[in-house]
């Protein structure tokens, strides 16, 4: 199509007052998300780079100090660099806790979504309804149900009691078995939801389809099940890691001080007289490991799309 | 199996683990529910029905004011993070591509990337040195704090809806003589209502939810109902914490019951 | 070779129960085209069905090769089937689909490569072989189905419906091909089909089906030539039909003076005769036939030929084909008079059907 100079700048013009206006139009939500997420995550960037003040806070003044004590402890009497075993018993403990919630909730996840997506399509519905009211309750709450089951003079012990099983109640509280209860139980809607939606958009004439070439019921779910549920399980499970991995309020309340997680040990490096810069080093490692799993996630989403049109 | 359909969708034993998996979600959630109704003053021992708990809950002027406070702050940062993703996502979803729509819709997420625990202390942070400056106390902050995390969730159904819309429909408007903001009112809004309100609803529960930020960002003396919980528990698990999570949890019920018999009756 | 005995299939139970199939009875020979022709929910789907394993029978054999494989579960028959659908594995490659069978039942690996691309080579999909299944036309899926299909060797082949998803050139082009290939292969096939034209075209044997129970089973010509009911008369093919009175072995039709009844026809009282539209001679014919004029009532030019529809002298309508190969259907007009004859050997009586009598 020929197009004069004229109309080519006309056209400019119609697209940069587009591109301004559509701007304007997001500009209040990025503002607030720039005040108040982004601006503050910079300022905990530049505190992990800072000296720890006296009494808790910092000190202006450049300093690798924070991001060292990620890492390495002096020593207390010759004043040498000692790996931080206590920190990094704590981040490695998080993560083999992250992992296990994932695949616990996968355990009980997949064929759960399997059993909601192969019911007939009226009754459906209600087991869908039964996953999301979990989903929508309150954390806390959630928390506070299952604490209440395992703790000393919990339901479960006294029920053992009741019955004779045992002579005096287990400690199940404050240990990682009852954090890895703890969030297996309130993330497990997480891992549901995603696998039970790639079920769904399954096409069971395709099971057919394979059964009809002599495959195997086993046989089938590896090759022609799986593979297509796979887009739903890995979304599934980053849905679970990610919060597990920077869990709070359950590690907290079910593992206490003893089985402390990432969260926990961030939250305790900004109480008074504590080391800031740590614990913003601490912050920044923790959403760098996020991001990345998130940009494996998203790389890999856009690749599964690709090939699979 | 003799004289059974060959049924491709069964797989043994799923449907076992599946309902191991339905008892063990809410047969803790009952237990708690039971709690919240004895009469007993010892949790644990059971003396007959009862709603005492729950009226010493209504009782409690520092429960009453929690529960304001949470309602107060779940309505204002639902209203506001709708208004702001709604705007937000005309502006990334329809017509052409234009500069930087991509890193728009980054940062509109950008919460969602960042751990909750590091996204509250960040902004404790911050926050500690306005309140210094100001010296403002008020419900504002934590308002603040809940529409930022809210703004991608209410984004989410938003946008969904908006990109599933005919965009010719709105040319159809422009072409029978309407202006832009007549098009927006008679014809986007109405196709985009339910959107709308799939991301209010889903802003007022994640707000009303939310245990980690409010207890980092709140003034002192302030409490939200997840806070106050949370602070109850420090002290001792009594009934009432049960019959204030037991209102808690129906609450939930009946927002996701509302949401379930509207998207239902939609169908 | 394939022996369906009595073979029926209830769906449900109680009060919502389906008879979907009624009591079946046939025998497919060895290196046959069998057609399964009916319109929707007819039950063709269902027998293919019970044939493939995917449902089990209510009652009745099937047995194949002298062994009865009612409850065998479909991955150890040795049968396979082309999907309407296709449900090509979409996260697989074209060679990957099609060595699923091989690899499935555990052929030895080192036989594999070379059986796909031997399949390959016969469906012309070899240049295609490392393409996703999304990325291709309706026509190569279907050649990517049949040949994952043919790859284990299946003794049976069973299509259901294949080519309707196609468009009419393409569905001509594959129906000649399907042909060519299952007779080159000398496999037995079972076609499922509603499109009676492809159902003529490419079988060696067909089974007319309607509400769960068949209709006639017979060879192209003899279903064309001689239905066996009006059913099957009208499914396949255009038909008159005309209502006449059998006395003393003859014949009374639309109002002309009773002629001899057909060779081999014999029946008495009131009779439905069917006469194909082709088969009416325009003006009068020589040797044995029924004359009668009529006046034309409509036209319809198609081509080759005009279809004309004629009110005979007695009420009755009839339908016939006028070629347009001479100047003579140019002079047709509506409203204007035409004579034609019946031939007495083109004449079908058909037994009185209580269903269609209602």
């Amino acid at each position: 199509m020929p197009r004069n100079p004229t109309a080519a700048a006309n056209e400019s013009a119609v697209m940069r007052a587009e591109t301004r206006r559509r701007w304007s139009l997001a500009l209040p939500a990025l503002t607030v998300i720039t005040l108040c997420s982004i601006l503050p995550l910079g300022v905990m960037v530049a505190y992990s780079f800072m000296e720890a003040g006296q009494y808790g806070n910092v000190q202006w003044g450049f300093s690798l100090e924070g991001w060292r004590a990620v890492f390495l402890d002096r020593d207390f009497f010759d004043d040498s660099y000692i790996p931080a075993t206590a920190h990094l018993t704590i981040l490695a403990r998080s993560i083999l806790l992250a992992l296990a919630t994932t695949a616990l909730t996968f355990v009980f996840g997949i064929p759960t979504a399997w059993f909601i997506a192969t019911r007939p399509p009226a009754t459906r519905a209600y087991w869908m309804f039964l996953i999301t009211v979990p989903f929508w309750t309150n954390l806390l709450v959630r928390t506070i149900a299952i604490q209440e089951v395992i703790r000393a003079d919990g339901t479960l012990n006294r029920l053992l009691l009741a019955t004779g099983l045992i002579d005096e109640p287990l400690q199940m509280m404050f240990t990682n078995g009852a954090v890895l209860v703890g969030m297996t139980y309130v993330y497990l809607p997480l891992m549901v939801l995603p696998v039970y939606a790639a079920i769904e958009k399954f096409d069971f004439r395709l099971a057919e389809a394979a059964y009809d070439l002599h495959a195997s019921r086993l046989y089938c779910l590896r090759r022609v099940v799986l593979p297509l549920m796979w887009p739903g399980i890995v979304a599934g499970s980053i849905l679970v890691f990610i919060p597990a991995l920077g869990a709070y309020v359950t590690p907290r309340l079910m593992g206490g001080g003893r089985a402390m997680m990432w969260g926990n040990l961030i939250d305790l490096q900004f109480g008074q007289g504590r080391n800031w810069p740590l614990g913003a080093a601490l912050s920044i490692t923790l959403t760098l490991v996020v991001v990345g799993a998130m940009v494996w996630y998203a790389r890999r989403a856009a690749k599964g799309a690709e090939t699979n049109g | 199996m003799a004289n059974k359909r060959f049924d491709v969708t069964h797989v043994p034993g799923a449907a076992t683990i599946a309902i191991v998996t339905f008892l063990a979600l809410y047969i803790p959630v009952l237990i708690l529910v039971v709690n919240a109704f004895n009469g007993s003053d010892t949790a644990g021992w059971w003396e007959g029905l009862s709603l005492r708990w729950f009226a010493a809950a209504l009782d409690n002027a520092a429960f009453r004011s929690a529960a304001l406070n949470s309602v107060i702050v779940a309505l204002a940062a639902a209203l506001l993070s709708t208004c702001l993703a709604t705007a937000a996502a005309l502006a990334v979803t329809r017509g052409r591509q234009i500069k930087g729509q991509g890193s728009i819709a980054v940062i509109l997420n950008q919460p969602l990337l960042v751990p909750e625990i590091v996204f509250a202390i960040a902004l404790m942070v911050v926050l500690a040195q306005v309140k210094q400056v100001t010296g403002y106390q008020g419900l504002g902050y934590l308002i603040a704090a809940h529409t930022t995390f809210c703004i991608p969730f209410a984004f989410l159904p938003i946008r969904a809806r908006l990109s599933g819309m005919d965009l010719t429909l709105e040319t159809a408007s422009m072409d029978l003589y309407a202006g832009r903001f007549y098009t927006f009112r008679r014809v986007t809004l109405p196709l985009l209502l339910p959107g709308i309100l799939a991301g209010f609803m889903l802003a007022f529960v994640i707000s009303l939810d939310n245990v980690v930020v409010s207890s980092l960002v709140k003034s002192p003396g302030q409490e939200t109902l997840p806070t106050y919980l949370m602070g109850e528990l420090r002290r001792n698990l009594t009934s009432e914490i049960y019959a204030i999570s037991a209102l808690l949890l129906f609450a939930s019920i009946s927002i996701v019951a509302a949401s379930w018999v509207i998207t239902r009756t939609k169908q | 070779m394939l022996d369906i005995r009595s073979l029926s299939k209830k769906f449900g139970s109680g009060d919502s129960a389906f008879q979907a199939l009624k009591s079946i009875d046939i025998t497919i020979e060895e290196g046959e085209f069998f057609t399964l022709l009916g319109p929707s929910g007819c039950g063709k789907t269902t027998l293919l069905r019970l044939i493939a394993g995917f449902e089990q029978p209510s009652g009745g054999q099937l047995v194949l090769d002298g062994k009865d494989i009612a409850t065998t579960p479909p991955n150890h028959r040795p049968v396979n089937t082309v999907f309407q659908s296709y449900a090509l594995f979409p996260h697989m490659t074209v060679a990957q689909n099609v060595a699923f069978g091989l690899e499935a039942r555990g052929t030895n690996p080192a036989e594999v490569a070379p059986r796909v691309d031997e399949i390959l080579g016969i469906v012309q999909m070899a240049h295609l072989r490392d393409r996703k299944s999304s990325q291709m036309s309706g026509g190569q899926q279907q050649r990517v189905a049949l040949a994952r299909a043919l790859a284990p060797r299946p003794r049976i082949l069973l299509l259901d419906e294949p080519l309707s998803a196609l468009d009419l050139k393409l569905r001509k082009q594959m129906q000649f091909e399907l042909k060519r290939l299952q007779r080159e292969l000398g496999l037995t096939f079972i076609f499922v089909t509603h499109d009676q034209d492809e159902a003529l075209t490419m079988s060696d044997r067909i089974a007319v089906m309607d509400g769960g129970t068949l209709q006639q089973v017979a060879d192209p010509r003899t279903l064309y030539d001689h239905p066996a009911n009006r059913f099957v008369a009208e499914f396949i093919g255009e038909a008159n039909f005309l209502s006449g009175t059998v006395a003393g072995g003859k014949l009374s039709l639309i109002g002309q003076a009773p002629v001899p009844l057909p060779r081999g026809a014999d029946a008495s009282g009131p009779v439905t005769v069917m006469i194909r539209p082709e088969q009416v001679v325009i003006g009068a014919a020589g040797g044995d036939a029924i004359t009668a004029d009529g006046r034309i009532e409509a036209l319809v030019f198609s081509g080759t030929d005009t279809h004309v529809t004629l009110r005979l002298q007695n009420g009755d309508t009839l339908s016939l084909r006028a070629p347009n190969n001479s100047h003579a259907t140019t002079t047709f007009a509506e409203g204007e008079p035409l004579r034609v004859s019946l031939p007495i050997g083109a004449l079908r009586l058909l037994p009185e059907d209580v269903a269609d009598a209602a």
